[in-house]
């Protein structure tokens, strides 16, 4: 059946937008900015729980987001979101003028008002200052997505037939696998981006996904565990799996299997008593997916930095003021280097932002020491630094946030084996469960699927139910081993914003070792 | 846009479609406005920094299909921006498309009788906020927040001029929020439109003395618009100050006053979650097999109420066309009912596995899986069209037997700590296993002889405990609940501040001290 709106509406309605956003927008007075972002996707997805299908679509989207600086006096931000639909498209004119006045509307109210209180207090208003965006090359491109199977080509029942098998297969494992739900989609997306500075961007990414949750159930426990296998590739990835020089994955039937295995050995494995005081861990490629996520990604985002997330997901250790940082600082071992990426292949992948910045890499730690923050144009305007292209939102209606694109640990030289063989006491925790991390990202708490005894060098013992706790710096000092097997991964629900914009992005890291407390139950 | 009318018609349009048992038609228009409110006196920023607002509007379409060897097929489709007829029709079509045979699917909802409880309770304003008016709201709580700085002697004596006020590191974030709901639904079942409109308006701020590492939080609901003040934006400036130079603590096991903000996240994280029909279906809960027996301290009682006027998180109707109402979850202490919606209370009733699973025979937990809580919930943005429903909670209500004063809970606690407000608290290990762990960032105290002597220094403690271990572990809760919007949460928690015995902090992030 198809779409009411297919991605190929974003050519047709290109030339609409450049001339809004350009000679509609440059015609309102005071406007000094604008920009308009479209977005369209088309998508199917299936779901199955316990053997059973439960449901399935195959169905589109349809998005604008406009933002105007505007003002007399001073310069300030005004937004509008809106979601859209096929009925729309007749109209699609109006509506966009009537977004880009409603966020204009918003900007010169918000600039005339920012002028008042800067006025009246003082001191304190000294720090109200103009809305400014660092100059960027201002670029016109197409960007193809990636895939073998068109996502659009994909029979709904194909991919119901698939997600419930895998569903049935996942419940028979054993008795102990007492509850599943899998879920698969597969989809293509087109953006538009184009501002009165004349930029215009369309970008197209294909992104499929397969996801596994279950349950196992012990005689005293549940052990619940979720994961996913994805990329920004055709459905080829589900049927064939990946084996690219740094995603690999199998097949989505044979990951999910692998996760009820994993899931039905821990409900029977005993829970971790956690030893007293710190000890030598040793932390796989996935677990370091997350620990690179919360203590590296996280607070090298320059907005957190900038005490814009304060309320909500918090500051930054790296920055106290735009004076008082960490730069040039040692914040880790030698041996640590950290980056972040928008060329690497899988969640993390794009050429631009959501606000026209060719995107680029940026090295985050350099052999231990604090090198540079991801930034937007606003932020960079603020801080210094060229802008490096990570603005991103979720949905267009939605405005973007400084996001990760893929933020790793970067590989080193030693066998992974090895920095487990020299260790005489210790931990091995392969793979990530839940994390918890202190407000300026400064502490965390994450546990980890599965946590080996280390004993004279092998492997020991299976526990469930663990992981560490350290302050982020001392464990990043202490890293005295890093692998040679760096591996990117997805993380597909990363959380940011008001409202909340669950984004996925890339993460990954190679096997690292370290110093930290071992947590168990309470 | 009469969404009433729209849900008439194309049910009946749908109803007439050909192998089309059932239909139920939901039509939903969302719009959240906010001002993003950023504050930094030593870095230059904008104040408010995003006015800004998302809308939509459209149809949800579930129906029962004849499948082709008799057992039917149930399937969801829907269409944005378009009510009319034709925009039921694609919305069917794809319901269509999509349709699958799930054993564990009854029907779609029936009444059960119980009447409507509340109607006609927004506020008209609310519904119709200007562009200025949106802005207005966010510099109402920045400039209550910063005169709330400028009158502090506490930081004139700290600051012997304005540039060394500025030099403090004085923060004021968060947000003005409204939000703005309307809905109808009609089904086969209940082909009587029901209509609900709802709004409601919140205010959250977080303020920072960061030279000295203090923070301090405010905020506000409101269902009315000329209720709204600048206290979020005060009170946060004002608890910044007051929580200056705080102190470590060593880690160790406290008596620990929890107050109404963690209260609410240990509520939307773990407890709330913990009551839900879906967590026993799928033996993910730490109550599994506890139905009607002691989870928590005598006294102890937290129940939902989506029909309560005046509450932020009350509805009319659930998104299934039930009537909202009180589910009583801990009673005095034992675990009476869970939240549900249609399905999960229909398939857990008739789960072979309900009686191990519940721990009593599902006939006699009929009432305790109430559906009233069905709601199409968007991640605290509104009641979407685009999926099915869910079970969320509306307004949760902590209650205490005997509750008493702030200053007589301290003087219970003797020595211990009150804390103010948590952050990043998840299920550590999975729910079932209770436990948990956050740290604890802000409005905190320390409590010495029976009164709250010093401020506990921000981010100095990750508690790390178990939430049923808690729970049994409540001696007493204050009067006078407060009620705390979350952040991406659809409900909000009515709680008084709560005294626990025997919480295990552990002390973290002692490099900050000596960080050049």
């Amino acid at each position: 059946m198809p779409h009411g709106i297919e991605t190929r509406l974003i050519e047709t309605v290109t030339p609409m937008v450049r001339e809004l956003v350009t000679q509609q927008a440059r015609a309102l007075a005071d406007l000094h900015y604008a920009d308009v972002r479209l977005e369209v996707s088309e998508g199917k997805f299936a779901g199955a729980e316990n053997g059973e299908a439960r449901t399935s679509g195959d169905d589109y989207a349809f998005a604008l987001g406009i933002r105007v600086l505007a003002g007399r006096s001073m310069t300030a931000p005004g937004y509008f979101g809106r979601g859209l639909g096929a009925a729309d498209v007749p109209h699609l004119a109006r509506l966009l003028r009537e977004g880009l006045l409603a966020a204009y509307r918003r900007a010169m109210a918000n600039a005339e008002m920012k002028a008042e209180v800067k006025g009246k207090f003082g001191s304190l208003g000294d720090a109200l200052a103009d809305t400014r965006l660092h100059p960027i090359p201002i670029r016109q491109a197409v960007v193809p997505a990636v895939f073998e199977v068109d996502p659009r080509s994909v029979a709904l029942d194909d991919m119901q037939r698939l997600t419930t098998d895998v569903s049935r297969r996942v419940a028979g494992v054993h008795a102990s696998a007492s509850y599943n739900y899998i879920s698969t989609m597969t989809q293509l997306s087109r953006e538009l981006f184009a501002s009165s500075e004349g930029a215009v961007i369309d970008q197209s990414f294909a992104l499929t996904q397969g996801m596994c949750y279950v349950v196992a159930t012990g005689s005293d426990n549940s052990q619940e565990i979720y994961d996913v296998l994805g990329h920004q590739r055709g459905w080829e990835i589900l049927t064939r799996g990946v084996a690219e020089p740094l995603i690999e994955f199998p097949p989505f039937p044979e990951f999910a299997l692998a996760m009820a295995g994993d899931a039905v050995e821990l409900a029977a494995a005993p829970a971790l008593a956690a030893p007293a005081g710190e000890v030598p861990v040793v932390t796989d490629p996935h677990y370091n997916t997350l620990l690179s996520h919360e203590i590296v990604g996280h607070p090298v985002e320059l907005d957190r930095g900038l005490k814009m997330e304060t309320a909500y997901a918090g500051r930054s250790w790296l920055l106290r003021g735009l004076d008082d940082t960490q730069l040039g600082k040692r914040i880790a071992s030698p041996l640590v280097s950290a980056f972040s990426d928008p060329s690497l292949p899988g969640y993390g992948h794009y050429a631009y932002d959501h606000e026209g910045t060719p995107a680029r890499r940026v090295v985050h730690i350099d052999r231990g020491l604090f090198t540079g923050f991801m930034n937007s144009r606003q932020t960079a305007a603020v801080f210094g630094g060229d802008p490096n292209g990570h603005w991103k939102a979720t949905d267009a209606s939605l405005v973007p946030l400084v996001r990760m694109s893929s933020t790793v640990f970067a590989g080193g030289d030693r066998e992974p084996a090895d920095l487990i063989k020299e260790i005489d006491h210790g931990y091995f925790l392969v793979g990530h469960r839940t994390p918890s991390i202190a407000e300026s990202r400064e502490n965390f708490r994450i546990t980890a699927r599965k946590i080996y005894e280390i004993h004279r060098g092998q492997i020991g013992r299976l526990y469930r139910d663990g992981g560490i706790m350290a302050d982020s710096r001392d464990f990043l000092m202490h890293v005295d081993g890093v692998g040679r097997d760096f591996r990117l991964y997805p993380i597909p629900n990363c959380g940011k914003g008001q409202p909340m914009q669950t984004r996925k992005l890339g993460n990954g890291g190679p096997t690292l070792r370290s110093r930290a407390i071992v947590t168990g139950g309470a | 846009m009469d969404l009433a009318r729209a849900v008439r018609e194309a049910l009946a349009r749908l109803r007439a479609e050909p192998g089309v048992r059932e239909v139920e038609v939901f039509a939903a228009f969302n719009r959240s406005l906010f001002t993003r409110l950023n504050y930094t006196s030593h870095i230059p920023c904008n104040g408010v920094e995003e006015p800004k607002s998302t809308e939509m509007a459209g149809l949800g379409v579930q129906a029962v299909f004849d499948g082709p060897d008799g057992r039917p097929l149930i399937g969801f489709g829907s269409e944005p921006s378009d009510l009319t007829q034709e925009g039921a029709r694609r919305a069917l079509a794809k319901a269509r498309q999509a349709a699958v045979h799930d054993p564990e699917f009854r029907s779609l909802p029936r009444p059960a009788g119980a009447p409507r409880a509340l109607a006609a309770y927004h506020d008209p304003r609310l519904m119709s906020v200007e562009d200025a008016e949106l802005v207005e709201a966010g510099w109402k709580v920045i400039t209550g927040g910063l005169r709330a700085f400028m009158a502090s002697s506490r930081l004139g004596d700290l600051a012997p001029d304005e540039a060394g006020l500025k030099r403090l590191g004085l923060i004021l974030g968060g947000d003005v929020s409204i939000l703005q709901s309307r809905v109808a639904i009609a089904s086969s079942a209940m082909p009587e439109p029901q209509a609900d409109d709802c709004a409601f308006m919140s205010a959250s701020a977080t303020g920072m003395v960061e030279a000295r590492d203090a923070k301090g939080s405010g905020w506000s609901i409101t269902t009315r618009l000329e209720h709204f003040t600048d206290e979020a934006g005060a009170e946060a400036a004002s608890n910044a100050v007051a929580a200056m130079d705080g102190e470590r603590v060593p880690s160790g096991d406290y008596p620990v006053i929890l107050g109404p903000q963690p209260v609410a996240d240990l509520c939307n994280n773990l407890i709330v979650p913990s009551c839900q029909a879906g967590s026993f279906y799928s033996s993910s809960t730490p109550f599994l097999g506890r139905l009607g027996r002691v989870v928590a301290a005598r006294g102890l009682s937290i129940y939902d109420h989506g029909a309560m006027p005046g509450l932020a998180g009350s509805r009319g109707i659930t998104c299934e066309g039930l009537p909202t109402g009180r589910t009583d979850l801990i009673k005095d202490g034992v675990l009476v009912g869970l939240l549900s919606h249609w399905y999960d209370t229909q398939r857990l009733l008739h789960d072979p596995a309900a009686r191990e699973k519940l721990g009593v025979d599902p006939a006699a937990a009929a009432a305790a899986l109430a559906p009233r809580n069905g709601f199409r919930g968007d991640g605290g943005s509104g009641r979407t069209f685009e999926s099915t429903p869910g079970t969320s909670a509306s307004n949760v209500v902590v209650e205490g037997a005997d509750p008493v004063s702030l200053a007589d809970l301290a003087a219970r606690v003797g020595n211990g700590l009150y804390v103010g407000r948590i952050w990043y608290t998840y299920p550590i290990n999975g729910l079932r296993a209770g436990d948990f762990t956050c740290t604890v960032v802000g409005d905190s105290f320390i409590i010495r002889d029976g009164r709250i002597a010093a401020p506990l220094r921000a981010n100095t403690i990750r508690i790390n405990d178990n939430v049923t271990r808690l729970l049994g572990a409540v001696v007493g809760t204050t009067k006078d609940p407060r009620g705390t919007p979350l952040w991406a949460a659809d409900e909000v928690v009515y709680a008084p501040a709560v005294a626990v015995s025997g919480v295990h902090v552990d002390a973290i992030a002692g490099f900050m001290e000596g960080l050049d």
